[in-house]
């Protein structure tokens, strides 16, 4: 009797949220799959079936190949420097004997309240090839053969939004580490130094096992950050160019549905996003998973 | 244990109360916009415009919209102009519920304009080109340019049906420093070889000899569009429009194209740096003298007008040179585009407003306050004391022997995912990074053109 009453008690709570989770996340998601398999503008009217001919469509269509491309270097390439770079300064600043400790915290953690269309904006200016400071100062350096036009290379543009993305997130997840660094014993330090480790040892051996838990979440939080912020960093740097090679899956979705009003081929390149990142995050939450004592 | 289960019935039920009460409000709310609608079309008489605020700005719609009320006593017009308006009048049209009125380009990044045209989603025009003028006894469409309303920029379908109403008159083409060239004494070119050939001018003036707006690669359409009609004629340059997939194997296609592999492959030709800079950017290391040509259309002056410039810049027109000597310079136009949306609540009274909009003291306070002209039978003319010095040039250049021709891509059918005009423009960042060659470029032309093809029958 009491556990009905109890099992009543916990449908009753989780209510709301379900019902709230189904409108807005169960439901567009549906309608994402079920529109994805029709040839529609987006502007009501005219909609045909066509079952998964966008799909085969998709997989002929070199510039959604080279934008999943690009979607996946940078899904390498930011979520591994990001963390690795996070967690050296944020052992840096919780062992090391920093008297700027505190300014080196707000400092880092400054790019993560800026809005990313400023960042973006800010960024197109320091890459700008004919005033931007970096070519400016190879210029000064006498380096003038180094400085490229950054975002209108295909060789550098991918690079040059990566590093964006990279000093973004590093103060974020830099915090985040911190705060788990705080709670690992020091007395785990402490022995090991006796044993002779040094401080590399330790970081290896002490501070990323420890952190494991910590470590898994934000690598998943950082692929599906990247593929967030590359929209919004490709869009305002360099609409997808120069000639799609910045393109990212989500731009290219932008660009079919809304400019192009091919809103059902969206919607297949939707799919085929919410395919890849379901999985990669699965793969990573497998690969990372560790016994825990 | 009780009395908090107890609290929490009441809670939600409060919740419950609430929500079903929004939703009540909304739905109530629903019924109630087409029921208003439909009154409006008998009694009120309210007109919803939508402009796109852009060089142009708004001050020219909100006049007209009082004047307008002031003429037909009874009636109401609310304006709603912004950059962004596209985006704004998207879900308006998707919900079933458009503005009555929208100026809205094709080429509008929102790409709504684009979307209505496949979705044929606007009211016909016909009938009120046919029409009498308001303030003439003459058909409305006699007082239209010549041409414009056949053109696919108002009949997109080839049907014989016009579907959009013409607004401003823009003529594009390459720009440079007048100052530059007359206190150097520069002559313009008038052939692309005598265009190639100023390089060495250029680097003497310690500048490149030209450059674009890099990421928006679409405003090179100025340049390819002409470039095709000089050398093909009307029948190249319609294959090319209307996707025939045989044009990019033709020698008129691969000339025209070799024109950015020049500029490519000279040395100093194309200003460092231009394909990663965007419309605004570029559009300002020109003024600022970093390059010598730019092409852009009548609206540049107005553009830039904040933008910084080196010493003694003054804005001059030069057109787009051709390939034979003989020929006169040439210069692509476009016509700026409204339409009444298909479901819009009141269309009669919103063909009377574009009729009220085409009355010659209405295009004169368009000129007023907007400094172009508009598509009309000797607007040009009527606005001439308004227009900026730059853009009188402009069009006072197309009527004293530089060629104004027309060109706008067919609309892609139904069933095809790329659009064949970006695709053509984008390429050309690889040409200017050298990663592609134009026989490259040609050929992947063609196969997207096939594809085209292929849909159409």
């Amino acid at each position: 009797m009491k556990s009905k009453e109890r099992t009543a008690f916990i449908l009753f709570c989780i209510l709301p949220t379900l019902l709230i989770f189904s409108v807005f996340i169960v439901y567009p998601v549906t309608q994402v799959f079920i529109k994805s398999m029709f040839s529609s503008s987006g502007f009501g009217g005219n909609q045909e079936f066509i079952g998964l001919d966008n799909f085969v469509e998709l997989f002929k269509d070199d510039v959604f190949l080279k934008s999943l491309k690009n979607t996946g270097f940078l899904m390498l390439v930011v979520p591994v420097i990001t963390l690795f770079l996070s967690l050296v300064f944020a052992s840096i600043l919780s062992f090391g004997e920093l008297r700027e400790k505190h300014l080196y915290r707000t400092i880092f953690f400054f790019p993560s309240i800026l809005s990313f269309v400023v960042i973006g904006i800010l960024w197109a200016f320091i890459y700008h090839p004919n005033m931007g400071i970096i070519n400016e100062v190879l210029n000064w350096m006498g380096l003038d053969q180094f400085a490229l036009t950054w975002l209108g290379s295909k060789d550098t543009v991918l690079w040059a939004i990566a590093l964006v993305m990279v000093w973004q997130a590093v103060g974020y997840y830099m915090v985040m580490y911190l705060a788990g660094m705080d709670s690992i014993p020091r007395e785990l330090y402490e022995a090991a130094s006796l044993d002779g480790a040094n401080a590399v040892q330790q970081f290896f051996k002490i501070t990323v096992p420890m952190l494991w838990e910590i470590i898994r979440i934000t690598i998943i939080f950082s692929i599906n950050g990247v593929l967030n912020i590359s929209f919004v960093l490709v869009i305002v740097m360099t609409s997808g160019g120069p000639n799609n090679s910045s393109q990212v899956a989500l731009t290219y979705m932008y660009k079919q549905a809304f400019v192009n009003a091919n809103f059902g081929y969206a919607m297949a390149i939707a799919v085929i996003v919410f395919c890849v990142s379901l999985l990669l995050s699965f793969i990573s939450n497998k690969l990372t998973e560790r016994e825990i004592h | 244990m009780k009395s908090v289960f107890g609290k929490m019935v009441v809670l939600l039920a409060i919740f419950a109360v609430i929500l079903a009460g929004c939703s009540n409000g909304k739905e109530a709310g629903k019924e109630d916009t087409p029921a208003k609608g439909e009154d409006a079309n008998v009694e009120s008489k309210e007109l919803e415009v939508t402009v796109f605020q852009g060089g142009y700005g708004d001050a020219f719609w909100k006049q007209l919209a009082v004047n307008f009320e002031k003429a037909n006593p009874g009636t109401k017009v609310t304006v709603t102009a912004n950059p962004d308006i596209g985006e704004m009048i998207r879900p308006k049209i998707i919900a079933g519920n458009p503005p009555d009125i929208v100026y809205l380009n094709q080429t509008d990044p929102s790409g709504v304009t684009q979307g209505m045209i496949k979705e044929h989603g606007f009211t016909d025009l016909t009938d009120l080109f046919a029409g009498n003028a308001l303030d003439e006894a003459v058909p409305l469409k006699d007082k239209i340019l010549p041409g414009v309303l056949e053109s696919v920029y108002m009949s997109p379908y080839g049907d014989g049906k016009i579907y959009l109403a013409p607004y401003n008159y823009n003529v594009m083409g390459l720009w440079y420093n007048k100052t530059l060239f007359d206190d150097k004494g520069i002559a313009l070119p008038k052939t692309w070889d005598e265009f190639i050939a100023l390089n060495q001018v250029a680097k003497d003036n310690d500048r490149a000899l030209f450059t674009y707006q890099g990421t928006v690669p679409g405003y090179l359409e100025e340049i390819l569009i002409p470039a095709v009609y000089s050398l093909g004629g009307q029948e190249a340059l319609d294959q090319m429009l209307n996707y025939d997939p045989e044009f990019w194997k033709t020698e008129t296609a691969l000339t025209a194209l070799g024109i950015f592999e020049k500029i490519a492959k000279e040395d100093n030709a194309l200003m460092n740096g231009t394909v990663a800079l965007d419309h605004t950017q570029s559009q300002t290391s020109f003024m600022q003298g970093k390059a010598m040509f730019i092409p852009n259309g009548n609206w540049f002056e107005g553009e830039m007008a904040e933008a910084p410039r080196e010493d003694g810049f003054e804005f001059g027109f030069l057109g787009i040179p051709t390939f034979n000597d003989n020929d006169p310079l040439l210069a692509l136009n476009s016509i700026e585009q409204m339409y009444i949306p298909k479901g819009a609540a009141n269309p009669e009274l919103a063909k009377e407003f574009l009729k009220f909009m085409y009355t010659e003291e209405n295009v004169k306070l368009n000129g007023e306050l907007t400094k172009a002209s508009m598509a009309i039978v000797g607007a040009a003319d009527l606005v001439a004391d308004y227009l900026s010095e730059s853009s009188y040039n402009v069009f006072k250049a197309v009527e004293s022997g530089m060629y104004s021709m027309s060109g706008n891509f067919a609309p892609v059918p139904t069933g095809v995912n790329v659009d064949p005009r970006e695709v053509l423009f984008d390429q050309v960042a690889s040409i200017m990074n050298d990663d592609m060659t134009i026989q490259e470029w040609a050929d992947k032309m063609y196969d997207v053109y096939s594809k085209v093809a292929e849909k159409k029958e």
